[in-house]
């Protein structure tokens, strides 16, 4: 006799259907409905502006769940008058093991007080390994890095992975007890 | 012949005359700011105290060396000392390295990491003074990094003899300055007060926040501003910092322009003309081959050229005197059967330009001159009117000067209106995408080296003069020499 075997494999929760799931239709129906709900509420919280969307708007929303030590983008911190702290000294991107950052240092003879500022500010993204060595080596308390992924997706390909000073400049900080910000003046 | 002892060790003294020039030339190290080769003794930064056994410690720059004495370089009073000097110069230094164009380079960041490693013992609030004082239309003056160790001052009164630089007040308000009514442009050598400042306290304003020092790295040329042949170091940015979010040009262009010391030609100095090198070198090219103004293939180019070549009776080249050594062999052993050859100026004394100075400039504002005199003679170009074909080498020469009925074969490495009008013209290399010599005007012959890749399109001129007489056309008679 012919040994048949049934080679697929079995799994720890295997549905065990019984008449009523056998007969498919109304299990069907109860599908649809879980789903249009699902989606009709969504649809109504959008539209109304409501929260607890389970859908989270990517990249112009923030996710919830991030871990709470996730650093995954870069940030320049501000002056109060809105232009960056950075110094243009090139610490950042001298330590950073991938040399994924790119500065190029312009001159402001107006401000004696800081008078070299990064004129451009590239980082690659597509490079990046995260470590944080660049936050940890600016002396200016410049560069931060925050829980956020980067907004990416571009239309173009050939630069999509650089983020540039305009975007690393628009970090609205909130609350950070530990890093207060705008900083502290320090003695002159 | 003095013997001394430095550390215990026997040294041979030479011909130097101060404990410092013997520990230098024999290997011992000892730190000095004011102290530099060429300029006077002042002795006035005192850190390079060295100890005399028995009697006690002092500069060692000012030290005269006398038979026998016995000077310790790393005793525990010369370290204390040393400490305390350093303390005392960054008393109000800004210590603002981070935005400093010195750091990387700068003696007082290596003299502090090595001999002080400190934070301030004074507590005091540091003074301010002046940044960013305007001393030329080239040079910025940071007083607040300043150390007042006068080597500018020295160099303007010594070397370039403008006597510009000065020393106003006294104590902390002591200031650099130029003297009344006077700026550094009166200098043509002004260049040279940034790389002797031991500190960050004058910038170039070419150079500032351009690129941090450790980017870069140095290539061995020559300059070809005038037949001096100053041997000089090309800086670009080294191959593993190359930038790639950042404008391409980064990577090739020459950031700054220092002297590379030759006691044989230039000394450690360069003129400021040497220094804007990069203007000269980043002017639009030439990277494509022309037949009258139709843009043609190189090879359609060269083999257009060689039809002239053999179609002409009567030819004259105008050789280039920025042609290397190599190249001006080349030509002559490939195509100085075929030409009456004369060595053209390609460049001549711009308006306002030092023509010539008893220091390093030099009339003749072509680095190669005398090689191809030497190769080719040296007469008075002389162009006759029934000539049928015209050579014309590198850039300088008004096609309207020549005989009309010639045909023009150009070799030119610049965007000229010219290029168009020439019968053929073939673009080639320029000095930083080859290798080769120059001979200066003294006879010291002095090498380059590429640092830039060559553009496509272009071709070297001694590649291109073998490939002009070679075999194939019926002008191969003569042959090579």
């Amino acid at each position: 006799m012919k040994k048949v075997i049934d080679r697929r494999r079995k799994y720890w929760n295997e549905p065990t259907l019984g008449w009523w799931e056998r007969f498919y239709l109304f299990e069907v129906l109860r599908g649809f409905s879980i789903t249009g709900g699902v989606f009709l509420r969504n649809m109504k919280r959008w539209i109304t502006g409501g929260k607890g969307a389970l859908t989270a708007y990517y990249p112009e929303e923030t996710r919830a769940d991030y871990a709470a030590h996730n650093r995954g983008k870069h940030v320049l911190t501000q002056r109060p008058d809105g232009r960056p702290q950075c110094i243009a000294c090139n610490l950042c991107a001298t330590v950073c093991p991938a040399r994924v950052i790119e500065i190029e240092a312009g001159f402001d003879p107006d401000d004696p007080a800081h008078p070299k500022y990064p004129k451009r500010f590239e980082i690659d993204y597509s490079r990046c390994i995260f470590c944080g060595f660049c936050v940890e080596v600016c002396p200016e308390d410049a560069i931060r890095m925050v829980r956020q992924v980067p907004g990416l997706p571009v239309p173009d390909r050939d630069h999509g992975m650089w983020l540039g000073r305009e975007e690393l400049l628009t970090w609205q900080p909130a609350r950070d007890p530990a890093k207060p910000y705008p900083p502290k003046e320090g003695p002159k | 012949m003095t013997a001394i002892f430095i550390n215990g060790q026997p040294v041979e003294t030479g011909e130097h005359t101060t404990v410092l020039q013997a520990a230098l030339a024999n290997g011992f190290y000892i730190p000095h700011f004011c102290w530099h080769p060429a300029l006077s003794i002042v002795g006035n930064c005192r850190v390079c105290v060295v100890e005399q056994e028995g009697r006690g410690v002092g500069i060692a720059c000012n030290m005269p060396i006398s038979d026998g004495m016995r000077v310790l370089t790393d005793s525990d009073p010369v370290r204390a000392q040393r400490k305390a000097m350093l303390q005392f110069i960054l008393l109000n230094h800004p210590v603002d390295c981070g935005i400093c164009d010195k750091a990387g380079e700068c003696a007082l960041q290596d003299y502090h990491y090595e001999y002080n490693g400190e934070p301030a013992i004074s507590g005091d609030p540091k003074l301010p003074s002046t940044k960013f004082f305007p001393l030329s239309e080239r040079i910025l003056l940071d007083n607040e990094r300043c150390i007042l160790c006068s080597r500018c001052v020295r160099f303007t009164r010594e070397i370039s003899k403008s006597n510009v630089l000065g020393l106003e007040h006294r104590g902390d308000s002591m200031l650099v300055r130029p003297a009344e009514g006077r700026t550094l442009d009166d200098d043509p050598y002004s260049d040279n007060v940034v790389d002797i400042c031991p500190v960050g306290a004058l910038l170039s304003r070419s150079f500032l926040y351009q690129s941090r020092v450790w980017y870069l790295e140095p290539t061995p040329s020559v300059c070809p501003g005038c037949a001096r042949g100053c041997t000089v170091q090309l800086w670009h940015r080294k191959a593993e910092w190359r930038v790639k979010g950042l404008d391409e040009r980064h990577n090739t262009r020459i950031h700054r322009v220092t002297p590379l010391e030759n006691p044989r030609v230039n000394g450690p100095w360069i003129c400021n003309k040497g220094r804007d090198l990069p203007e000269l070198l980043d002017r639009p090219r030439a990277t494509q081959a022309l037949q009258k103004g139709e843009t043609v293939s190189l090879m359609q180019a060269i083999e257009a050229a060689r039809g002239l070549l053999d179609q002409a009776g009567k030819r004259v080249a105008l050789v280039s005197s920025w042609g290397s050594n190599e190249e001006l062999r080349a030509f002559r052993n490939s195509l100085g059967d075929y030409f009456t050859s004369f060595v053209k100026p390609d460049h001549l004394p711009l308006e306002g330009e030092v023509v010539e100075d008893d220091l390093l400039i030099r009339a003749d504002k072509n680095p190669n001159t005398r090689a191809g005199q030497d190769l080719l003679g040296a007469g008075v170009v002389q162009i006759p009117e029934d000539t049928d074909l015209i050579l014309v080498w590198g850039e300088g020469t008004d096609f309207g000067t020549l005989p009309r009925g010639a045909k023009i074969l150009f070799l030119g490495s610049w965007l000229l209106p010219e290029n168009g009008h020439a019968d053929v013209f073939i673009p080639i290399s320029i000095q930083t995408e080859r290798r080769g010599h120059y001979t200066n005007f003294e006879g010291v012959v002095s090498a380059f080296e590429p640092c830039q890749p060559r553009r496509d399109g272009v071709i070297d001129a001694e590649t291109l003069f073998p490939l002009l007489s070679a075999p194939g056309g019926s002008a191969s008679g003569g042959g090579a020499a």
